[in-house]
């Protein structure tokens, strides 16, 4: 017979106030293998804490029942007071009588008591059936693979290779840089975006502990926290990286043009090319799609000039698994296609209205102007550019319901980059707020006022051609009139989403993804780089839209979570999982397809029946590695030979009975 | 039973809530002092995939009048 000890907790008067605590202890002192029943106010503070200890030494307490908040919040806290005590730390249950009874009964007093008692109750029929139960351990692989190559996949990368550990870092463009290394300039600082991530995009490729895979994209995970492993596809590329030099022959001569993504649209680049000349790795890559040899079956110029021999048509995709550790998804953002709804600033139809992001390349000194600020239509230096935020962002209707966070501070900086580069230049904007939380941000965008940008608050409603210029109309909410102005280039702030294919990458990783399609972190405000999905972490602008400065913080985050990690020789499971009674199990593997998690496995045993020569047959076996307790198995036994530990049959029939009572 | 009695009666109900969502809900319930009945009793199981149906039969037998199972 158990010696089973109740301590019930008042929570000060959030559960005192509402029920007789001493009553319930009282009453809970009748029931079966109760020796010792008290009360307390307030069980996990110190004192509380070290009463239970006390009690456990002095009663000789074998189970304990504690009757205070949720489980989910303090059955930890008591399973270490347990273990200061000297039991076994599964030999607490927790009877919760805050969350799912004095918060939610406070006005039904007696009712509220009858329930009290019956969850205390079921508390004590279940501890005087629990069993000690023991970790045990599984190794970690001291590797990491994060999933996208951009500033956050960058600085997670090589924070975690400066601390010792192996990095996979797959990227499925043919250069790593992703978005920030198409911007001109970043606000507020006005930093050289190129200047400031080619040099880490370069540490990337020279660290001798990053294995780099461009043009790759991850295709299956399996395993757990610690011992992941995970497929990559690495597309043909049909140049040989490991012969190439990079000299630029091929792209020089490549007869095809094709429009730049790296220059969003506004370029032109070859059917064989690098994205840009800082691109990491420095190689190029064969656009199977355009280039004349493979849509012709002519050409091959590329390899006719190639002085290494490094072109190779007939490269295929390479399939190959990685084991590590740990993973960090760091796939950041795209922005909104804004053509596909805004038909009031023309569907795209208009050469000049452009994104943000066009402008970016617009303005920059390696981009398709060389620097300077041209229409795209025809080449002209704009007199007045009109910009308009909020395009896809805060708009239910057409677009996402929440604010992008960046796009103020690019307009802003944007603004102030068209009066620096076109002397005498009007600059609007139009705008819904301006938000400016950030160091020096607010500072920034006084700036842009001071120097003579048009700040106009209200939306646009139309963007209409009047021969070569474009006429924006829209209404001053602050002066509660129309306005209209004639502009030679309109920008639109489009909203942030997440990259494409997200939702894929979510589901492989087997973490969630908000209605946005932002990746779900654990906690919001206290664990924001970790997931419900042990070893599997979060960086930059996939979890939400982000700016640099806290893109690179988070990246640095996960990788301290993720350091943290490998820098463990073992980690400890939970005991809480499935185990096979081999005697019992018949061999029907009716556990084996209704596990979720692929933990289910045959085994062959040998028997040894006294009288009988030994026997083989098959079992089920369980992985505890990828075993999360779920009990599906324990449900569908029709022999009782699969049991989850700490919810076996017994226990649950129990607290069916003493909730019924 | 009589009419009358009826009126007042009110049916015990077992509710096997998964740790991971319905659990949490009830908890949640709790933090945000949203009320409800009082004749539902919680017990915790770590998915709605490990009730047995004979855990509903016994709840029955044992004299409870409805079975909630949430996950």
């Amino acid at each position: 017979m158990p010696r089973t000890g109740v301590f019930v907790c008042w929570c000060g008067s959030n559960i005192g106030g509402v029920i007789d605590c001493p009553g319930i202890a009282a009453q809970a002192a009748g029931f079966p293998a109760v020796v010792h029943s008290v009360d307390y106010k307030y069980l996990c503070s110190e004192p509380g804490q070290n009463m239970i200890i006390q009690a456990v030494r002095e009663h000789r307490l074998d189970r304990v029942v504690v009757a205070s908040c949720s489980p989910r919040l303090h059955e930890e806290t008591f399973r270490k007071v347990l273990a200061r005590a000297g039991l076994n730390p599964y030999l607490v249950e927790m009877a919760n009588i805050r969350e799912h009874c004095t918060w939610v009964h406070g006005a039904e007093k007696e009712q509220a008591q009858a329930k009290a008692l019956a969850l205390v109750r079921r508390a004590v029929a279940k501890a005087n059936r629990l069993e000690p139960l023991f970790e045990s351990t599984i190794p970690v692989t001291k590797r990491c693979l994060i999933v996208g190559g951009g500033i956050a996949g960058i600085q997670t990368a090589l924070d975690v290779a400066d601390a010792g550990h192996e990095v996979v870092l797959v990227e499925r463009e043919p250069t790593i840089g992703g978005n920030m290394v198409k911007l001109d300039k970043t606000f507020p600082t006005l930093d050289c975006s190129a200047c400031i991530s080619t040099p880490k995009m370069a540490a990337v490729a020279a660290h001798p502990d990053i294995r780099l895979y461009t043009c790759a994209e991850i295709e299956k995970v399996t395993g757990y926290i610690g011992n992941f492993e995970v497929t990559i596809r690495r597309k043909a590329r049909y140049v040989d990286h490991e012969k190439c030099t990079g000299c630029g022959t091929c792209w020089e001569k490549c007869p095809m043009q094709v429009p730049s993504e790296f220059n969003a649209g506004l370029g032109q680049r070859k059917a064989i090319y690098i994205p840009f000349p800082q691109a990491v790795p420095n190689k190029p890559v064969i656009d199977r799609e355009h280039c004349r040899y493979f849509t012709t079956g002519k050409c091959q110029v590329c390899a006719k000039l190639c002085p290494a021999g490094a072109v190779d048509y007939e490269q295929e995709d390479e399939v190959f698994t990685e084991k590590v550790g740990a993973l960090v998804a760091a796939t950041g953002f795209q922005l909104f296609n804004w053509s596909r709804v805004y038909g009031e600033y023309g569907y795209g139809r208009y050469p000049d209205v452009i994104t943000g992001l066009q402008f970016e390349r617009l303005v920059n000194a390696a981009g398709p102007t060389g620097g300077k600020i041209l229409r795209p239509s025809d080449g002209s230096a704009p007199r007045t550019v009109v910009f308009i935020k909020c395009v896809g962002s805060r708009d239910e209707s057409k677009g996402r319901s929440y604010c992008s966070r960046i796009c103020c501070m690019y307009t802003a900086k944007h603004a102030l980059q068209v009066l620096e580069k076109v002397p005498g230049a009007q600059v609007y904007v139009f705008y819904m707020d301006v938000r400016t939380a950030g160091k020096g941000y607010e500072e920034f965008y006084q700036r842009a006022v001071r120097e003579g940008v048009v700040y106009v608050r209200g939306r646009v409603s139309k963007v209409y051609r009047d021969g070569e210029r474009l006429v924006v109309r829209g209404v001053d909410t602050l002066l509660g009139r129309p306005v209209e102005v004639d502009a030679d280039l309109v920008v639109l702030a489009t909203a942030v989403e997440p990259a494409a294919g997200a939702g894929e990458t979510a589901r492989l990783l087997g973490i969630n993804a908000d209605r946005d399609g932002f990746f779900q972190e654990a906690h919001p405000k206290l664990r924001p780089v970790e997931t419900h999905t042990g070893g599997v972490f979060l960086a930059g602008a996939c979890s939400s839209p982000k700016d640099i400065p806290d893109t690179v913080a988070q990246a640095s985050g996960a990788a301290a979570k993720v350091v943290g990690l490998l820098s463990r020789e073992q980690l400890s499971t939970n005991p809480m999982i499935a185990q096979v009674n081999e005697t019992l199990c018949t061999g029907c593997f009716l556990c084996v397809p209704v596990c979720p998690y692929k933990a289910l496995e045959r085994r062959k045993i040998t028997e040894l029946l006294p009288g009988h020569p030994p026997r083989e047959r098959e079992v089920a076996g369980v992985n505890p590695g990828l075993c999360q307790g779920c009990g599906a198995c324990n449900a569908v036994c029709r022999a009782g030979a699969v049991e989850v530990r700490g919810f076996t049959n017994e226990q649950l029939l129990a607290e069916v009975d003493a909730l019924c009572l | 039973m009589s009419v009358d009695g009826a009126r007042d009666w009110q049916p015990k109900i077992l509710a096997v809530f998964c740790n991971w969502c319905s659990y949490a809900g009830a908890d949640l319930a709790g933090v945000s002092r949203m009320s409800y009945p009082p004749n539902v009793r919680i017990m915790r199981v770590p998915c709605s995939s490990r009730v047995d149906p004979a855990f509903i039969l016994r709840a029955f037998l044992k004299g409870a009048d409805g079975v909630l199972i949430s996950g």
